[in-house]
């Protein structure tokens, strides 16, 4: 097995952590999405990293 | 004046209620992490992957630190610039499209102040994300494979600023003179994918805008380059035009927001 | 006092608004009268500014920029929904020049005329249609314009709306200079010192209400039958020109002819029952007919 170093990892794992949860929370927060919202939550939930980050740039209604 | 200081406070209230803010920086840190932990860990992975066949050993390069450094600037130009630009080029149209301009453009405002305020918010928040990302590479660089001059990283750094705030001019000015979807396409075109570009057939010339992320990370080497300050002019002057077109079209296209 | 001359718009080859030449005065109230593609909202966009006129002139007494001295609603005004009510108006008045430090008392004094004194610290995202645009209007005169244009300021609203806003707007006539769109006639009526007919980018006719109606308007009788067929028969069978609708005839009074006992010598003779004989006058909508009709 690979001998993991974990204090070197937290760091990362903290980070996509924070991305998901500020995304959630704001998803459940926000009035109104660019489609539906459960979508993005499936899309928060599952793509680790790369869902949050869509979220922020397409799902976020700016009107 | 005063209208700009208003509008800069309206980007920045917009900016930090999207949480671009938040959510920019963190990506950039984790693109800036990725190179220095995956190459550590990939002789590991390998061998947890592959069944190799006994006597077969992998050699994989000795990498130095300016090698790392090198490699997450690669992953700031790819996908860190892609998200980085969609993000800003669409700050000028959208709002025309929506119609949430139209509020702004019947008051006595000038569209230089707009623009500007738009490209100073765009520049601070791709300069904080690149200078966090970069120091979170250099920090694992550094526990991992060993530190590189200080003042040299600073000016790396400071150098690569200039081509984000470069790109961020370039794609406000691209959405002040088109909607969204064309808008978005072109800065992707000229931004991410003249990197890419540039690096297969730039060797036919010595400098240009995109090769500014290269030369940067060439300073933490001993070697001199002769074009870096040029190229590093030659971006500057492009900024400027990119900034002055912007504000040209941001003000001949102000009735085309939606009424 | 707005002086507009020679307002002209092409839009792809298009007169959109053609040769329009008008005054508002100061302290009066305009309204902009045409069916909906008529060039409402071109020319309004052109006197904020949105639009550069193809040809054609605005001035507004020794000011430069007109930005400065007006406030507008738009048709469909849009909000950023990340900003609460009071920090959009308040922002708004500051980029018009009021000063920072009465900017947010202002704001709130607006937002309680309109009456959103409740819900001026929610974001605009959650507001209703009236809710957006009694914001519209607040942000319209938070910094006390000279001249207020608003575009069809409530067509688009349900009947209780639409009289909280009218109210607002009878409220504001009071002192200040108004130029509004409609293309419903009755709110035109209530509120309205002059008014420009405009028909495929044309003024049409232009004058108050009062002038507008000696000119145009003319006294009908309004005779009510029992059914259609004996209002299109009684139609056939009088000497005069009749118009039927539903179960109404109708008859214009011209030059006093026909008297009403003239009228009631043709009726006393018929075979079937009247329902009812009045002398009506017309409404705005059938002057506006009758002038875009020519
Ligand atoms: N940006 C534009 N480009 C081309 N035609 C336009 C544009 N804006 C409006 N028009 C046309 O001008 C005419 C008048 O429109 P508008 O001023 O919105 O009318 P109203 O507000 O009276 O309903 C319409 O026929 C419309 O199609
Ligand atoms: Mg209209």
């Amino acid at each position: 097995m690979i001998d993991i170093n974990w204090a070197l990892v937290a760091p990362l794992l903290v980070i996509q952590f924070i991305l998901f949860i500020v995304a959630l929370i704001d998803l459940i927060r926000i009035h109104e999405t660019n489609g539906p919202k459960w979508v993005w939550a499936i899309v928060i939930i599952f793509l680790n990293t790369i869902g949050p980050i869509c979220y922020f740039i397409f799902g976020r209604k700016t009107s | 004046m005063k209208t700009f200081i208003i509008l800069l406070q309206k980007e920045f209230r917009e900016s930090w209620r999207s949480f671009k803010f938040l959510w920019m920086p963190l990506l950039f840190i984790l693109l800036g992490i990725t190179d220095p932990l995956t190459n550590y860990y990939m002789e590991d992975i390998l061998n947890a992957v592959g069944n190799m066949p006994d006597g077969f050993s992998l050699s994989l390069p000795d990498f130095v630190p300016i090698d790392i450094l090198m490699a997450s600037t690669g992953q700031f130009q790819s996908i860190g610039l892609i998200v980085f630009v969609i993000t800003i080029a669409g700050m000028i149209n959208r709002e025309r499209q929506n119609g949430t301009a139209t509020l702004i453009y019947v008051r006595p405002i000038s569209f230089f102040a707009l623009f500007m305020s738009k490209w100073v918010v765009g520049s601070l928040l791709g300069i904080l994300s690149v200078s966090l990302g970069y120091a979170g590479s250099m920090y694992y660089t550094a526990i991992l494979y060993g530190s590189v001059d200080t003042m040299s990283f600073i000016q790396m750094v400071m150098s690569y600023c200039v081509w984000i705030v470069f790109a961020t001019a370039v794609a406000l000015m691209f959405s002040a003179i088109f909607k969204t979807a064309f808008a978005t396409t072109f800065t992707i075109i000229v931004i991410p994918f003249g990197v890419m570009i540039d690096s297969l057939i730039g060797q036919y010339w010595h400098f240009s805008p995109w090769k500014l992320a290269n030369y940067s990370v060439q300073l933490l080497s001993d070697t001199h380059n002769e074009y870096y300050i040029k190229t590093l002019l030659l971006t500057i002057i492009l900024l400027i035009l990119a900034i002055i077109i912007g504000i040209l079209f941001t003000r001949k296209n102000a009735g085309t927001t939606k009424i | 006092m707005i002086r507009i001359e020679h307002l002209t718009k092409v839009f792809g080859g298009e007169k959109v608004v053609d040769d329009l030449s008008f005054v508002l005065e100061a302290g009066t109230s305009t309204a902009l009268i045409g069916p909906n593609g008529a060039g409402k909202t071109t020319t309004l966009s052109m006197l904020t500014g949105l639009l550069k006129p193809t040809n054609g002139s605005i001035r507004m007494n020794d000011t430069q920029d007109i930005r400065k001295e007006i406030g507008f609603l738009p048709q469909y005004p849009n909000f950023y929904p990340w900003l609460t009510a009071l920090e959009f108006t308040e922002m708004t008045g500051k980029l018009n020049g009021v000063p920072s430090r009465d900017a947010k008392k202002q704001a709130e004094r607006v937002l309680d005329f309109v009456g959103l004194t409740n819900d001026r610290s929610k974001k605009t995202s959650t507001f209703s249609g009236g809710m957006k645009q009694r914001l519209g209007i607040a942000q319209a005169i938070v910094h006390k314009p000279k001249l207020l244009i608003l575009d069809e300021p409530v067509s688009a609203l349900d009947p209780v709306g639409r009289r909280e806003v009218i109210n607002l707007l009878k409220q504001l006539q009071q002192h200040s200079t108004i130029l509004y769109s409609t293309h419903i006639l009755n709110d035109a009526e209530e509120m309205t010192d002059q008014l420009l007919f405009l028909k495929k980018g044309q003024l049409v006719e232009q004058g108050s209400l009062k002038d507008i109606r000696t000119k145009f308007d003319s006294f009908r009788y309004k005779i009510q039958f029992t059914s259609k067929e004996e209002a299109s028969l009684f139609a056939t069978q009088s000497q005069l020109p009749t118009t039927v609708e539903e179960s109404y005839a109708f008859i214009e009074i011209k030059d006093g002819f026909p008297t009403m006992q003239e009228l009631m010598s043709q009726l006393i003779v018929l075979p079937f029952s009247i329902l009812k004989v009045e002398r009506v006058t017309m409404t705005l909508e059938e002057i506006f007919m009758k002038v875009v009709g020519q």
